[in-house]
C-alpha cells in the first residue's frame, strides 16, 4: 500500500524536519541565558509546544469522530477515532518527555506537581484509559459505542483539566512568544510556525497510515471469515 | 421519573439487604485515616493541611464501592439487557442509577464525617455548614461521571480496575476543587474566591450530568 | 394486507470480524407462532436480539408492528425469555416482579403478580430471595416476569432449558394460552417435538442465512431432523 502520495508526503516531511532543525538550532539567534545547557534546553520549546498543540488537535478529532460515529454508525469513524487517539497519546508522550528534559537544567528538577504538568499527565491518562478500554472489549458495535462515549466525555474534560490550573499558580512558562523583545520574537515565531506546520503534516501522515492499516486489518479479517464460510 | 424511582428503590432494597458490606466499607474508610496517620508522621499543622485531601480519599473509596457494585449487579443475570429492553429511555435508567449511587455515597459520607471530626479534632463552627454544598457538589460530580463510566467498564473483564482508570483522571478537576474548597472551610476563612470555584464545580456537575444523561442510550444498546 | 407483527428485510449482522447473520428476510403475521431452528452458532439468538432491538443490524431493515423496534411503544409490547433470567438474586420473587411492574406500568400490580405467581406455581416461595431458588424455579419466575405486562410479541430463546417435565408442560400450556389470546410468538429451541407441537411455521437458519421457511403442518419432527440436523452417519457411528 505504498502509494505515490505517501512517498511524496514522506519526502516532504523529511525535508521539512531537516529545515526545521536548521531553523531552530542555527538560524534563530540564541537566547540570553545563564549557561549553555539552558540555552540548548530552550530549543525544546519548538518541539514541546507543537507536540502539545497536536495532541489537542488529535483529541479534538477523537471527539469529532466519536460524535460522528454515534450519529452515523459507520465503522470508518470508529477507526478514525482510534487512530487519532493513538497518535494524540504519542504526541502528549512527547510533551511529557521533552518537558522534564527542559525542566532539569532550568528548574533543576525533572518533575514538579505543578498545575500545567499535572494536567498534561491527566490528559495523557484519560486517553491511555480510552485505548485500554478498547483493549479490554471484544470487537463489535458495543465497543464502538462505549469508546465513542468515552471519547466524548474525555474531550469535554480537556478544557476543564486545563482550566483547573487557574486555581493553582503555575511555574510553567506562559506564552514565550509574547516577549517584549520584538526583534527576537520574529525569527522565533517563524521557526516555531514552521515546526508547527511540520508537526501538523506529520500528524496527517501518521493518521493516513494508521487509518489505512486499520482498514486493511478489517479487510483481511473479513476475507478470513468468507473463507471459513465456504 | 417513575422508572428512575423504581430503579432507585430496587437498588436500595438490595444494598440494605447486605448490611455487613456497608459496615465493612465504613470500617475500611476508617482504616484510611488510621493508615495515613501511621505512614505520615507529621505535625498537627501539616496534618490539618492534608486532612481535606484525606477526607476526600475516604469519600472516593466509599463512592467506588457503590460504583463497582452498581452495574455489577445489573450484569449478573443479564439485567443490562433487560434494561435495554425496557420501554423507558436510557436517560431514565441513568437517573435511577445515579440516584442510587449518589444516595449510597452520601450515606457513607455522613457516616465518615463525624469520625473525621473526632480524629482531627476539628472545631465545629457555623462556617462548617458550607461543607454541605461543597460535599454535595463534589459528590454529584463524582457520581454523575462515575455512573456512566461504571456502565462502560462493566462490559470488560477487569471492570474495577478499568473504572478507576477511566474515572479518576476524568473526575480529578472536580475532586481537586472539592479538596480546595473543603480546605478553605476547615482551615481558613471563606474569601471572595470561594464562591466562583464552588459555582464552577456545580457548573461541571451540570455539564457532565447532562452529557451522561444524553449518552446513556448508546451504552445500553449492543 | 394488514401490517405484520414483524418484518425483516435483508438483515445482516457482524460483530466486527465475526459474521452472525447474512441477508435475513422474515415476515411474521400477527398471532403467528414461529419456531426458529438451527445449529449452535447459526445466528438464532442474534436474530432475536435484533428483533428485540437490543442489537442494531449492521445493514437491512427491521420493523415491529410497522415501526422501529426501539420505539418505546414497541418495547412495551415486547417480552424476552432467554437463558439470562433478568432477575435480581438479592431480591425476593415479589420484589423482582414489583420492580418490573413499576417499570412497565402494570395496572393492578398486586393482583396481577399474585395470579402469575400462582400460574407458575411459586406462590409458596414468593417471599424467598431468588438466590435460593433452583434453576427450574428461577426459569419459572423468569416466565412470570416476562408475561407480567401482557406482551403482544414474545421472543423465546430456548426457554425450556433447565425445566423438568412438569414445568415444560406448564410452560407449553402457558404458551398455548398466549397463542389463543392472539399473541405473536417466536421461539428458538433444539427440541423439534416441542417446536412442532406449538408452532404454525418453522424457519431454519444455516450458516447465518435462512435456508427454509415453511408451515409446520406439512412436516414432522423426524423429517426436519433428517433433512437439517442429521449428523453425518459415518461420524456418528465411528
Ligand atoms: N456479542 C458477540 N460478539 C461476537 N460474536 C458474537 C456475539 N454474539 C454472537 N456472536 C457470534 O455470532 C454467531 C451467531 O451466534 P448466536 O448466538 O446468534 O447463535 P445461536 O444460533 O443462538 O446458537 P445457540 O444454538 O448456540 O444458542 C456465532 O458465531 C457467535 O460466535
Ligand atoms: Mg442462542
Amino acid at each position: 500500500m505504498r502509494s505515490r502520495i505517501d512517498k511524496i508526503l514522506l519526502t516532504i516531511l523529511l525535508i521539512a524536519f531537516l529545515v526545521s532543525l536548521y531553523l531552530v538550532f542555527l538560524w534563530v539567534p540564541q537566547i540570553k541565558a545563564s549557561n549553555v545547557s539552558e540555552q540548548i534546553a530552550q530549543k525544546i520549546f519548538y518541539y514541546h509546544v507543537p507536540s502539545a498543540w497536536l495532541g489537542f488537535l488529535a483529541f479534538f478529532i477523537v471527539f469529532v469522530a466519536s460524535v460522528a460515529y454515534l450519529w452515523k454508525r459507520e465503522r470508518k469513524y470508529e477507526l478514525i477515532s482510534v487512530a487519532s487517539a493513538e497518535i494524540g497519546v504519542l504526541f502528549i508522550t512527547l510533551v511529557l518527555i521533552t518537558g522534564p528534559i527542559w525542566a532539569k537544567p532550568v528548574w533543576g528538577i525533572w518533575w514538579t506537581w505543578d498545575a500545567r504538568l499535572t494536567s498534561s499527565l491527566i490528559l495523557w491518562l484519560i486517553y491511555v484509559a480510552f485505548l485500554m478500554l478498547r483493549r479490554y472489549l471484544p470487537d463489535g458495535s458495543k465497543r464502538a459505542n462505549l469508546s465513542a462515549v468515552v471519547g466524548i466525555l474525555g474531550f469535554v474534560d480537556v478544557p476543564i483539566v486545563y482550566y483547573s490550573i487557574r486555581w493553582w499558580e503555575t511555574q510553567h512558562p506562559k506564552a514565550v512568544m509574547a516577549s517584549s523583545e520584538g526583534s527576537l520574537a520574529a525569527p522565533m515565531f517563524i521557526a516555531f510556525m514552521f515546526t508547527l506546520a511540520t508537526f501538523t503534516l506529520l500528524y496527517i501522515f501518521l493518521m493516513k497510515k494508521r487509518y489505512q492499516l486499520l482498514v486493511l486489518e478489517d479487510q483481511v479479517n473479513k476475507q478470513f471469515k468468507e473463507m471459513e464460510l465456504l | 421519573m417513575r422508572a428512575a424511582l423504581a430503579i432507585l428503590k430496587k437498588d436500595l432494597q438490595m444494598e440494605f439487604r447486605s448490611k455487613e458490606s456497608i459496615l465493612a466499607m465504613w470500617i475500611f474508610s476508617l482504616l484510611i485515616f488510621v493508615i495515613f496517620n501511621f505512614t505520615f508522621e507529621v505535625s498537627r499543622l501539616v496534618m490539618l493541611e492534608i486532612a481535606p485531601g484525606l477526607l476526600w480519599v475516604a469519600f472516593i473509596f466509599s463512592g467506588m464501592f457503590g460504583l463497582n457494585h452498581s452495574f455489577a449487579i445489573e450484569k449478573e443475570n443479564g439485567n443490562l439487557r433487560s434494561m435495554a429492553l425496557m420501554p423507558v429511555d436510557g436517560g431514565q435508567i441513568y437517573i435511577g442509577k445515579f440516584l442510587s449511587v449518589t444516595s449510597i455515597m452520601l450515606m457513607f459520607e455522613i457516616l465518615i464525617f463525624p469520625i473525621f471530626v473526632i480524629f482531627y479534632d476539628l472545631q465545629l463552627s457555623l462556617q462548617m455548614l458550607m461543607l454541605i454544598p461543597v460535599i454535595l457538589a463534589g459528590t454529584i460530580g463524582f457520581t454523575s461521571l462515575g455512573t456512566i463510566l461504571s456502565a462502560v467498564s462493566v462490559h470488560t473483564r477487569n471492570q474495577q480496575i478499568l473504572l478507576s482508570l477511566l474515572l479518576w483522571p476524568l473526575v480529578s478537576p472536580i475532586v481537586i476543587w472539592s479538596v480546595n474548597l473543603t480546605g478553605v472551610i476547615i482551615n481558613g476563612e471563606i474569601t471572595a474566591s470561594f464562591y466562583p470555584l464552588l459555582i464552577r464545580v456545580v457548573a461541571f456537575d451540570v455539564i457532565f450530568f447532562t452529557l451522561a444523561y444524553m449518552l446513556f442510550d448508546f451504552i445500553l444498546e449492543d | 394486507m394488514s401490517t405484520p407483527a414483524l418484518d425483516l428485510l435483508d438483515v445482516s449482522k457482524d460483530f466486527g470480524r465475526i459474521i452472525a447473520l447474512r441477508k435475513v428476510a422474515l415476515r411474521v403475521e400477527l398471532g403467528e407462532f414461529v419456531s426458529i431452528l438451527g445449529r449452535n452458532g447459526a445466528g438464532k439468538t442474534t436474530l432475536l436480539n435484533i428483533i428485540s432491538g437490543i442489537s442494531k443490524p449492521s445493514s437491512g431493515k427491521v420493523e415491529l408492528f410497522g415501526s422501529d423496534p426501539s420505539d418505546t411503544v414497541n418495547k412495551s409490547k415486547l417480552a424476552v425469555i432467554s437463558h439470562e433470567m433478568f432477575l435480581y438474586g438479592n431480591l425476593t420473587a415479589i420484589e423482582n416482579l414489583e420492580y418490573y411492574a413499576r417499570i412497565y406500568k402494570v395496572p393492578n400490580m398486586k393482583e396481577r403478580i399474585e395470579s402469575l405467581l400462582h400460574s407458575v406455581e411459586l406462590t409458596h416461595r414468593r417471599f424467598d430471595l431468588v438466590n435460593t431458588y433452583s434453576r427450574g424455579m428461577t426459569q419459572r419466575l423468569t416466565i412470570a416476569r416476562a408475561l407480567l405486562h401482557e406482551p403482544q410479541l414474545l421472543l423465546l430463546d430456548e426457554p425450556f432449558t433447565g425445566l423438568d417435565q412438569h414445568a415444560i408442560g406448564m410452560l407449553t400450556k402457558l404458551l398455548l394460552e398466549q397463542k389463543r389470546q392472539g399473541r405473536t410468538i417466536l421461539l428458538t429451541t433444539h427440541d423439534l417435538h416441542i417446536a412442532s407441537e406449538l408452532s404454525d411455521r418453522y424457519v431454519i437458519i444455516e450458516k447465518h442465512q435462512i435456508t427454509h421457511n415453511g408451515p409446520m403442518k406439512d412436516t414432522s419432527p423426524e423429517a426436519i431432523r433428517k433433512k437439517y440436523f442429521s449428523i453425518d452417519t459415518e461420524v456418528a457411528t465411528a
